[in-house]
């Protein structure tokens, strides 16, 4: 090696060298003091943790959850309480004012002072509201009793007066309908046990109240808005679910493709979306129509099944909304998946030999799930939206069916003369919808600070 | 620009022919014949089938439609005015016409009163106004079109007899005023919220300090300096709100008894009048494609520094 002197760039100072030359014994283990100082005393906070602290914080979002919740409860557990269901027509109860009851309920209402607990055909849905010749038996009080009807009964009150312990029929006609004092009773012939498919009589303690009114055939119309909020809150989830899949699947094949494939999905994205929706919605409702009653009518599969259960409305909404409606979860996707391959740590875990299920799992995945929620939350409400809008041009779910748009859509037909059945139907689908807003723009701002609207 | 616009009517074109064949299929997989009716024998269906060139293959039907579209001749009706010229419904009936002037005054009051009330609230942020504002917008987009329009209805017209409940053809002012307002509130709130929104953005900016520093007048910053500058996401908003506003008509109409284009589409579409459907969801498609392109090019007049062809990334 040539000598350069003092200027070699590979010559070092010895005292520098001296210095560097390190023994074992210079090093010692750390002492339990140490070691303290080295332990995260605070846990780390997860993405999730964080995002909930900060949704916590929203209380605009934080009320609107809890109001969603409340219509929530209404929809789902609203049913089990009220005795009304949905479809069925209560005879002479029909066109009630909200809270009103009809004159043959008002003669039990009065007369269901004197009862504990009573079975009245007056208050019995169908087109015969009476007690038909055969066999039947009441429960009470742990008790079971049994009778025959020798012949149809009808405008009868089966029950146990207050003070008896036995059960007594009551004619309608021998009840004051002033006071509902009982002028004659007759008791109630009964045997041990009841007979071979003998129907029960279930007993009530009082008459419930229309609290919504009833309509033109006699339906309570609280039980049908309950129904109608679950049809309306199960499309948007069901819908929204649909964009959620097919579009995230589009979006991340899009992007991570690249290239051709990439540029030729993007047109495709493009086209769906310059299509104005609404009028291929509008044709896809009619011309799925029949096609579909017939594969429900004749196919044995249980997807036919499931599919007659919603009716060829609501499954033609769901196409609609699986042919048009991803386009922008799919772009968003995309347009994740893209930003985020550029990122930094991606380079790094791809340095560091990551494969590319682990880059996805690992990386890509948790990233974009704040976006796919947030997109996810807000789909609901505009699906349930573009239901609204079907039934009320009487293209989604028919009757006795109902969803909140039918029953607005019914309400609007004598909006001169109850305007009230409309009122209910509006106001909960417009605070459903904007609660699920609420909550959604809540989630943005929880789950990603960064986003400005 | 105009290599770029000649692309986006290319694009336009493409698009509406998509649109003409999805719906000609769509069409034809509705089972049954618009000719069936209890009376008809299978012979007249058959006589009515050709007369309406009906009886060839799908794929020569679908040409001869997108040949007559470009020749100008969009068929004649089937069943809602037999033997109409379509344009003539569509065009001379006065029906796009009305339809065209509620959608207009729509978009226009949406504007008009949107954007001044996002102003408002930005310029008074924090204040009750900003407060009622808010809670209005944010309200506002939670309601329905046909929920609005069936409580005005009820309200103006049956409870207090101010207002007619049939508009008709919008011919007085009286007429206009609840199925407009019914299908721009949605809008209007919309629009407020977005300028609020893009206006706090721009006030927050340098140069409004700057101008403030140098004593510019209130008015003149907020016109001048700040509005312009948060008017790109209005104008990107109205492409979607023309969409919306044809989907409004379709319920407004409705509502109110307008005989528009709208109120007819539903008509046509339920009582599978071919080429009225063909034709009716043509000119609409080509009102927002076309409203759509008005509004890219809208974007380069109010900020130049946007360029037109690599908006997409």
């Amino acid at each position: 090696m040539a000598d350069f002197g003092k200027l070699s760039p590979f010559q070092v100072d010895p005292a520098i060298v001296e210095g560097l030359s390190l023994s074992p014994d210079d090093f010692s283990p750390a002492s339990e003091g140490e070691k303290e100082n080295m332990v995260e005393k605070r846990k780390s906070v997860s993405y999730w943790r964080d995002a909930a602290r900060r949704f916590k914080a929203n209380t605009v979002s934080m009320v609107a959850l809890f109001i969603f919740l409340c219509c929530l409860v209404f929809a789902f557990i609203g049913p089990k309480l009220i005795p009304y269901s949905y479809g069925d027509q209560y005879r002479s109860s029909q066109k009630l004012g909200p809270m009103e009851y009809s004159k043959g309920e008002a003669l039990i209402k009065a007369a269901s002072a004197n009862f504990d607990s009573f079975y009245a055909t007056g208050l019995q849905a169908g087109s015969i509201t009476a007690i038909t010749k055969g066999n039947y038996f009441i429960e009470y009080k742990g008790n079971t009793y049994a009778f025959t009807a020798e012949k149809a009964m009808e405008g009868v009150i089966v029950g146990f007066l207050k003070g008896q312990a036995d059960p007594v029929i009551v004619k309608e006609a021998d009840v004051d309908p002033a006071t509902g004092a009982i002028a004659a009773w007759a008791p109630l012939e009964t045997t041990g046990d009841p007979a071979e498919g003998a129907t029960q009589l279930k007993l009530v303690k009082g008459v419930f109240p229309h609290v919504f009114g009833t309509d033109s055939v006699g339906r309570d119309l609280m039980a049908r808005t309950m129904y109608g909020a679950r049809v309306s809150i199960l499309i948007g989830l069901m819908a929204a679910l649909i964009v959620l899949i097919i579009g995230s699947i589009y979006g991340a094949i899009s992007g991570l493709a690249g290239g051709t494939v990439d540029f030729i999905m993007m047109r495709i994205v493009e086209l769906i979306y310059s299509i104005p929706e609404v009028l291929i919605v509008l044709l896809l409702q009619v011309v799925l129509k029949d096609p579909l009653q017939e594969w429900m009518d004749h196919s044995d599969t249980w997807l036919a099944h499931a599919a007659s259960a919603l009716g060829s409305g609501i499954i033609s909404i769901f196409i609609t909304f699986a042919l048009l409606y991803w386009v922008t979860m799919a772009r968003i996707v995309r347009g994740q998946v893209l930003q985020l391959r550029k990122q930094e740590y991606v380079t790094a875990a791809v340095a560091l030999g990551a494969g590319n299920g682990r880059i996805i799992k690992r990386h890509l995945l948790p990233n974009c799930v704040g976006a796919l929620v947030i997109t996810t939350c807000l789909q609901i409400p505009s699906a349930i939206f573009l239901e609204s809008f079907l039934s009320f041009l009487g293209l989604g779910v028919s009757a006795p069916m109902a969803s909140l748009g039918s029953l607005c859509s019914d309400a609007l037909q004598t909006i001169t003369l109850y305007p009230y059945r409309l009122i209910y139907p509006a106001v909960i689908l417009t605070v459903i919808v904007l609660t699920l807003n609420l909550v959604g723009d809540g989630l943005r701002d929880a789950l990603d600070p960064r986003l400005k609207k | 620009m105009i290599i770029y616009i000649l692309k986006r009517i290319g694009a336009a074109l493409l698009t509406l022919l998509v649109i003409m064949s999805i719906t000609f299929f769509l069409m034809n997989a509705i089972p049954g014949s618009p000719f069936l009716t209890e009376k008809s024998t299978p012979q007249q269906i058959e006589l009515a089938n050709k007369k309406y060139g009906l009886d060839k293959p799908l794929i020569v039907q679908l040409k001869n439609y997108v040949v007559n579209y470009l020749k100008g001749d969009l068929g004649t009706s089937l069943k809602m005015q037999e033997g109409t010229p379509v344009k003539d419904i569509i065009f001379h009936q006065g029906k796009f016409i009305l339809s065209i002037k509620l959608g207009l005054w729509s978009l226009a009051i949406a504007v008009l009163i949107g954007i001044p009330l996002g102003c408002i609230a930005a310029y008074n942020r924090g204040s009750w106004l900003d407060g009622f504002l808010r809670v209005m917008t944010t309200v506002g987009v939670a309601i329905p079109t046909f929920v609005l329009a069936t409580l005005l209805l009820a309200t103006f017209a049956v409870k207090l007899g101010w207002l007619d409940t049939i508009s008709g053809s919008l011919e007085s002012a009286k007429s206009m005023i609840m199925p407009i307002l019914s299908m721009s509130f949605y809008y209007i709130c919309y629009v407020a919220k977005l300028t609020r929104t893009s206006m706090l953005d721009a006030i927050n900016q340098d140069y409004i300090r700057t101008a403030r520093a140098k004593g510019v007048k209130r008015n003149i910053i907020i016109l001048k300096h700040a509005l312009r500058n948060s008017l790109i996401p209005v104008i990107t908003y109205l492409g979607p709100v023309t969409a919306g506003i044809i989907t409004g008509s379709f319920v407004v109409e409705s509502t109110f008894s307008i005989p528009g284009l709208g109120k007819y589409y539903v008509q046509c579409v339920m009582s599978r009048d071919y080429p009225v459907i063909m034709a009716t969801t043509v000119v609409l498609s080509a009102l927002v494609i076309f409203m759509n392109l008005v509004v890219d090019v809208a974007y380069k007049v109010v900020d130049p520094r946007i360029t037109l062809t690599n908006k997409e990334d």
